[in-house]
């Protein structure tokens, strides 16, 4: 035993320096890449916004925003927007969350899968495919002027409201889920401790189970708010210009006039302070941070009568057909040829296809190869910062924590702006700035798709106990070994979710990208924006249908190895 | 291998969860270390095992190694965790021989020692089988099997038997007691449950507040405990207040509420000063003559099997538990009953007030 201990002990003091300084190190990169590719930049928006052209101090231009009617009306037009986009994806969220969590009908297993699809596409794939069935010249309103001799066709999507539609059925699973995940961790004994102290009926589900459910509603609400309100590429393919986003985009891309990019500038660091106000907002109402867990509690769900059954599948129905419109529309758009001023294509052809895959391949090859290294990034950099969050009390964990709760809220407009001003400048050792490198795509997919990674890692960590990886420390296995050997094997499942999550979310980021992309570097989304835009709808069509298979298998997976429980990944 | 903590203080933020602490454990001794939750037991025990290294202050030696500033995989210890902490991904021999694989031992060796640890807990067959398969008593063995192949120095115990069905506490309390010994190795025990602890330590720490109260072997705990809290945690006691009147070597004579009453003399207890006297329930006897005579009404007779206890309540409003120790030849008597209780001077402690 001798021995043995002088050994551990000549071991421990050669290893105490090593054991002591790659943590540190490692634990500096994490706040570097933090602070270069996510303080710096939003910094660097809100000093332009507050600066002139010789560098000195002025609210000029936020005085300038406020005196614009034109902009004080988009301002208030996506306020407007995001709020009523909250309240329908709340209401029609909530429906189909108590619907699947807490009745028994038949076909439910199939409608909460079903309930992933709007998903599955991006918004603006989304409003690809609304166009081509609900356009002016889509098909129904090809079938309506043939049946009923219209005249004029009717304006279902061209419009705000036409925004809010797409919006709310793109984002309504963000609500249901984040509710189905609620319901699903009420301790039943909760419910039944009411009923007996007399809570009945609508009393019990607005004193008990609604107030229970509000911290991950209120997550999944901020999250709506922040996606309608931040969208830009939806509102301009619908022709709508007077939003907040769409004109910072429109400011920003048109290089010309300084005054006008200035205000591009003005206008993002606006919607980063809104957006911080509503994240506080929030936060003080309940606390986001406050991770969910992965374990969920036993449900008797209530069997509906026959009445009941029709109802409930003839609602989901009618939603989930409403969601798969845009499917129809973008599949037909993508095969047709030819497609005009008739209900559907009257003639079909891969030649889209083969365009964009075989002629072209860069749109897909971009996509995969930005995605990849932005989940490298986001598992490099997540699962430690996860680490550190749930496992040690490392001074500015708290900061860390909040940064992260804080890139959810960011929009993706704004933060796609601060790049192109933050790293205009040139690289040291290179001549040329950051901005003309492709790995800047995955780094900005990659900061805006952390929190996936490192929630998912966070919420299984969560569930092995400390004591884990002491036990292994005790029975002689540091640190790193311990995590490898104990830590990773058990948590190596939530790491996957959270990355696919991240991976999914990167194939479909178009706002930051839209801004960064230079020729050659064109991912699907900027591929099928620039195709929509110069009138090749087909090949848009055909890009977007891409990336709804690609998103599918994603999908499929993370379901495989998670189950449908994902809310706790938006909240 | 003996253990010798010296003023060991450790802090989580604004409180002090252990304050200076300074015991010594002998070689091959069984210590434990009790108290109510929170009172510090499991962090002093994870200072030992290294979990919270360094100390915010004081001393850690293991026989002649010091080891505050070690990380626990390097200070040779075995521990047993209160929730067993079994990897749930690995088999019972993934388990347990875990840290020999670290340790690069040959495959012989490793199954040799694999065999030995599911001899001495009893565990032989079930090396294929995973955690989530077995019983919370095999578990708990497993885990013991897990910390005793490393042949450790010292063995640490937190809370092992807090998960177990009160009948398997009792027998598995025996196996580790005869493991310990056969195996003579210097182990700490934390509980919470004093029966626990007066059943298989040879001493045991009193912790409250992150002090150590007191430190002694258990029939000292029990019959001389130093203070009131420690009269109290361990066993039951009647606490009767008053003020000390008379010291002499024998005894004491304390004015209390219930009369004059003779007690066993403190030396933290002086003459004019507030005190408490602590009479367990078994030495009050119901009748009978002696130095100290209470009169009062039985409230409640509370039947256990191998003794009966009634609360008795005194003209003074205070309520004093007395243990029959033989109720077979007892008939319980009715609430409202008048009874008298004496108690010699020598089983009423004299303890300082707090």
């Amino acid at each position: 035993m001798t021995t043995a201990g002088a050994r551990t002990e000549v071991v421990a003091r050669r290893g105490v320096h090593a054991a002591r300084l790659a943590p540190a190190l490692g634990y500096a990169l994490i706040w570097l890449f933090l602070i270069v590719f996510l303080v710096y930049p939003l910094g660097r928006i809100f000093y332009d916004a507050l600066t002139d052209e010789s560098g000195r101090f002025t609210a000029a231009h936020f005085i300038g925003f406020v005196h614009d009617a034109f902009y004080l009306r988009s301002l208030a037009n996506s306020l407007l927007l995001g709020l009523a986009t909250v309240a329908c994806t709340s209401v029609l969220g909530f429906a189909v969350a108590f619907l699947l969590v807490r009745y028994e009908f038949a076909g439910r297993n199939l409608f909460s899968y079903l309930t992933l699809i709007p998903i599955i596409s991006p918004p603006l794939v989304g409003v690809l495919g609304f166009t081509f069935i609900l356009g002016r010249a889509g098909t129904v309103n090809v079938l309506l002027m043939d049946w009923l001799d219209l005249v004029k066709p009717i304006n279902f999507v061209y419009g705000i409201h036409g925004v809010l539609l797409v919006e709310t059925l793109h984002l309504f699973p963000m609500i249901a889920l984040n509710v189905v995940d609620a319901l699903g961790k009420i301790d039943p004994s909760l419910e039944e401790a009411a009923e007996s102290v007399g809570a009945r009926g609508w009393r019990k589900l607005r004193t008990i189970t609604l107030p229970l459910t509000t911290p991950g509603y209120v997550a999944g609400a901020l999250l709506v708010f922040i996606w309608t309100f931040s969208d830009f590429a939806t509102p301009l393919v619908l022709g709508v210009h007077d939003l907040l986003a769409s004109q910072a985009y429109l400011n920003i891309v048109q290089f010309v006039d300084r005054r006008l990019f200035r205000m591009g500038i003005v206008i993002s660091a606006l919607m980063v302070v809104l957006a911080l106000v509503f994240l506080l907002a929030a936060r003080h109402y309940v606390a986001i941070k406050d991770y969910s867990s992965l374990s969920y509690s036993r449900i008797s769900r209530r069997k509906l009568g026959p009445l009941g059954q029709a109802g409930a599948i003839g609602f989901l129905s009618a939603v989930m057909l409403l969601s798969f419109i845009p499917y129809l529309g973008v599949a037909l758009a993508s095969v047709g040829r030819g497609w005009s001023l008739t209900p559907f294509p009257v003639q079909y052809t891969l030649h889209s296809f083969e365009r964009v895959i075989v002629e072209t391949p860069k749109y897909i090859v971009n996509s995969l190869l930005y995605s990849g290294l932005a989940v490298a990034i986001c598992i490099l950099v997540g699962v430690p910062i996860a680490w550190l969050l749930g496992r040690t009390r490392v001074p500015g964990r708290d900061a860390l924590d909040a940064l992260n709760t804080l890139i959810l809220a960011i929009p993706g407009t704004a933060i796609g702006i601060a790049y192109i001003r933050a790293f205009h400048v040139e690289v040291p050792g290179f001549d040329r700035a950051l901005t003309s490198f492709w790995i800047i795509i995955p780094i900005v997919l990659a900061v805006r798709r952390l929190p996936y990674t490192v929630r998912g890692t966070y919420a299984s960590l969560l569930l092995v106990h400390r004591s884990m990886e002491e036990a292994a420390a005790s029975v002689g296995a540091p640190g790193l070994r311990a995590f490898r050997d104990i830590t990773l094997p058990l948590i190596w499942r939530g790491v996957l979710v959270g990355s696919l999550f991240s991976f999914m979310t990167s194939l479909q980021e178009a706002s930051a990208v839209l801004f960064l992309s230079l020729g050659g570097w064109e991912t699907i989304t900027v591929g099928i924006f620039s195709f929509y835009i110069a009138g090749s709808a087909s090949e848009a069509a055909a890009l977007g249908v891409i990336l709804i298979v690609v998103a599918s298998v994603s999908l499929i997976v993370i379901n495989r190895i998670a189950g449908t429980r994902m809310g706790g990944m938006f909240g | 291998m003996n253990i010798r903590l010296l003023g060991i203080v450790k802090r989580f933020g604004s409180t002090v969860a252990v304050d200076h602490a300074t015991v010594e454990v002998g070689d091959g001794e069984l210590f434990t270390l009790l108290g109510p939750s929170g009172c510090g037991k499991t962090t002093l025990l994870r200072l030992i095992a290294g979990f919270y290294s360094p100390p915010d202050e004081g001393e850690i030696h293991f026989g002649d190694r010091r080891v505050e500033a070690l990380p626990p995989y390097q200070r040779n210890i075995g521990m047993v965790f209160q929730n067993y902490a079994l990897w749930p991904h690995m088999t019972v021999r993934g388990n347990i021989t875990y840290g020999l694989r670290l340790r690069k031992l040959t495959a012989d060796e490793i199954e040799r020692r694999l065999a030995d640890g599911l001899r001495q807990v009893n565990l032989v067959g079930l090396d294929d089988r995973y955690p989530g398969q077995l019983s919370g008593g095999q578990q708990q063995r497993v885990a013991l099997a897990r910390a005793l192949v490393l042949n450790p120095d010292i063995l640490l115990l937190d809370e092992p038997l807090s998960n177990l069905d009160a009948k398997i506490r009792v027998h598995v309390r025996g196996e580790i007691r005869k493991l310990q010994k056969e195996l003579g190795i210097t182990t700490i025990y934390v509980t919470h449950d004093q029966e626990e602890a007066l059943s298989l330590s040879d001493r045991v720490a009193v912790m409250r507040d992150g002090k150590i109260l007191q430190v002694a072997p258990p029939k000292t705990l029990y019959e001389r405990p130093v203070n009131r809290f420690v009269a109290d945690f361990v066993g039951t006691n009647n606490f009767i207040s008053g003020v000390c009147r008379e010291r002499t070597a024998e005894r004491t004579l304390v004015e209390t509420p219930l009369g004059r009453l003779a007690g066993r003399p403190a030396d933290t207890v002086e003459v004019g000063a507030r005190c408490v006297l602590a009479v367990r329930p078994e030495n009050l006897a119901l009748g009978g003559d002696g130095e100290n005579v209470v009169e009062g009404r039985v409230s409640l007779a509370a039947y256990l099997g191998n003794t009966l206890r009634y609360d008795v309540e005194t003209a003074a409003g205070l309520v004093l538990k007395v243990d029959v120790r033989d109720p077979w030849n007892h008939d319980p008597l009715p609430a409202g009953h008048a009874v008298r209780l004496t108690c010699p001077a020598s089983v009423a402690l004299t303890l300082p007030d707090e």
